[in-house]
């Protein structure tokens, strides 16, 4: 308990926090505009003419109330997880980066109890990042969808089951990036490496997968990118289940198994390290 | 306070391919400052971080009041580490940086203040670190390792970037913290201030233990034989006067003084009364730490 309350102290003495908090409303700010816009001129539309019964298919879900509503209510994850991984990579990283590993390991002798504090924390914000967005989704989602004349959706099982993975979300990110950051103690390489990997990796090998897939006609290859752990996140809050998309907690369990890969071996790693 | 001696034996640290530290004993008293001497490289830092289980030995073990650093229950109150690398979060202030160290520690947060006071940072304490000068992260340092009133101090080089006033005070501060019987420990390369401030040294080179002792022992080790410093006018006629005394020997140096071995002052002076020679010095030389420590360490220093 000590351990824990002197990371929180370590996170509330800098400016990381409030930092990384106010780019997570800019950011849900933005995503929920978008978001808005899109289900202003998709909910209700009929599929255009002409288009493959594949493509229409994955309209009529996209087009489904529900499906937006559980989009409305997690707007934000994208960046929100993106900030809350960065933090968790920071809370180790800068132990390193500020040579604070020192004093940290001289006070605490038990590595491991450290990191696991730090797991804690991380667990933690990342659940008050989500409880933020969340008060801030809901009450705009219930605006939004009251001003195109529907219901809120918020009484719905798939809207509420949503919400609450999309908070599982938050908590295994923060957990992963605690891992990344004792798997990649330099704090600029474990920072820019994650961001990259986030923006464009999820980006690019969606694509490569699903190029991959069409040219040796394997549909399952276009399934491992549901194993990147931003793609999994996405696929946990879905509302309706996209065509030859698999199941939500499907990747509920792929993001566990990351958090608990990278925290494990991160804390191993710690252990042996020399701090010098 | 016999329970804070230090003892370190048969420690061993070997990287990829370098034998930084290589089967290392030595103890440390309590009550006293102990100066851990070498140059750099030496492997000064390797073994004070292992025995602070900050890095893992190859073999052999370290031992603070007869248990390793892992093995004490409250570290913080029984050990004070001030490293090289003592750092705190640029972003964060002097008194903050404390805090979290007595929260991880189990310690009142009013220690903060009580040891910035002790090392007069309080004027400094809401002030984010980055704005420190070099002396001012020392304090900080030294405040760190006092928070929990540990029974026993290592220092690693806590002399680098202090000015002479800032040296004087951590001087006194050491001394005064020895006198209370405590146990400190200060590694240096800067020898004169270890003559000034140390009651033992150990002293190691290439990983290996030279020579350890009371300052004033280390010293005297050395000074078998007398070195005298003469100045004459009649450089020649001394040396032949000389060599009627047994056991004397002449060496010219290039500042045009003769270095005479073998004799004392006295034996010299009476020899040049009795050749009718003109003295204008006789100075007989110790050497100082920084002499001994230059013999001792010779060859054994720099790259490895």
């Amino acid at each position: 308990m000590r351990l824990v309350k002197a990371e929180v102290v370590k996170l509330l003495t800098t400016n990381t926090w409030w930092l990384f908090a106010l780019g997570a409303l800019v950011t849900w700010a933005g995503t929920f505009a978008i978001n808005a816009t899109v289900a202003h001129f998709t909910m209700g539309a009929a599929a255009p003419e002409g288009v493959s019964t594949e493509d229409a298919a994955n309209f009529a879900v996209v087009s489904d109330q529900i499906y937006q509503a559980a989009n409305l209510y997690t707007s934000g994850q994208f960046f929100g997880l993106l900030f809350v991984v960065l933090l968790g990579i920071v809370m180790v990283t800068s132990e390193f980066y500020h040579q604070t590993a020192t004093s940290t390991f001289l006070t605490t002798p038990h590595r491991t109890a450290v990191i696991s504090a730090k797991l804690v924390v991380a667990a933690v914000a990342g659940l008050l990042f989500w409880l933020f967005t969340t008060a801030l989704n809901i009450p705009a989602t219930m605006i939004f969808l009251g001003a195109e004349d529907l219901p809120t959706h918020l009484g719905d099982s798939i809207v509420q089951r949503a919400i609450l993975l999309n908070g599982l979300a938050y908590l295994l990110w923060g957990i992963l990036g605690v891992g990344i950051g004792v798997l990649i103690r330099s704090q600029i390489a474990a920072t820019v490496t994650s961001v990259l990997a986030y923006l464009l990796g999820t980006a690019l090998i969606g694509v490569l997968f699903t190029l991959l897939a069409g040219w040796l006609n394997q549909d399952w290859i276009e399934k491992i990118q549901y194993g990147l752990p931003s793609v999994a996140s996405g696929l946990m809050v879905a509302g309706r289940n996209l065509p030859n998309q698999p199941d939500y907690w499907v990747g509920a369990v792929v993001l566990i198994i990351w958090a608990v890969v990278t925290g494990t071996i991160g804390t191993l790693i710690t252990r042996r390290r020399d701090i010098s | 306070m016999s329970d804070g001696q230090i003892v370190v034996s048969g420690l061993t640290k070997r990287y990829k391919n370098l034998l930084a530290v290589d089967d290392l004993s030595f103890s440390v008293a309590s009550g006293r400052v102990t100066g851990f001497l070498g140059p750099n490289g030496a492997g000064k830092t390797t073994t004070l971080r292992m025995l602070l289980n900050l890095v893992t030995p190859t073999g052999g073990t370290a031992t603070i009041g007869g248990r390793r650093y892992a093995d004490l229950t409250d570290p913080l109150r029984t050990v004070g580490a001030v490293l090289e690398a003592s750092s705190a979060h640029r972003g964060r202030t002097g008194r903050n940086h404390l805090r979290v160290l007595c929260a991880a520690a189990g310690l009142p947060s009013h220690r903060a203040d009580e040891v910035l006071e002790m090392v007069g940072l309080t004027p400094a304490a809401k002030r984010k670190f980055k704005g420190y000068s070099l002396g001012m992260r020392q304090r900080l340092g030294i405040a760190a390792a006092m928070l929990g009133d540990p029974h026993v101090l290592i220092l690693d080089e806590p002399a680098n970037g202090l000015d002479p006033e800032g040296i004087r005070w951590m001087r006194s501060f050491l001394q005064g913290l020895a006198q209370q019987g405590r146990t400190v420990l200060v590694s240096s390369h800067l020898l004169s201030e270890m003559e000034l401030l140390a009651d033992d040294v150990v002293i190691i080179a290439a990983g290996k233990l030279v020579r350890q002792g009371p300052v004033a022992e280390v010293l005297a080790s050395m000074t078998t034989t007398a070195h005298v410093r003469v100045r004459t006018p009649q450089a020649e006629a001394l040396t032949a006067a000389l060599t009627e005394v047994p056991g004397a020997s002449v060496t010219p140096r290039s500042d045009g003084t003769l270095l005479v071995t073998g004799v004392e002052a006295p034996a010299i002076g009476k020899a040049a009364l009795a050749g009718g020679v003109e003295l204008h010095e006789l100075t007989p030389e110790r050497p100082d730490l920084e002499g001994v420590f230059l013999e001792l360490t010779a060859g054994k220093a720099g790259i490895r």
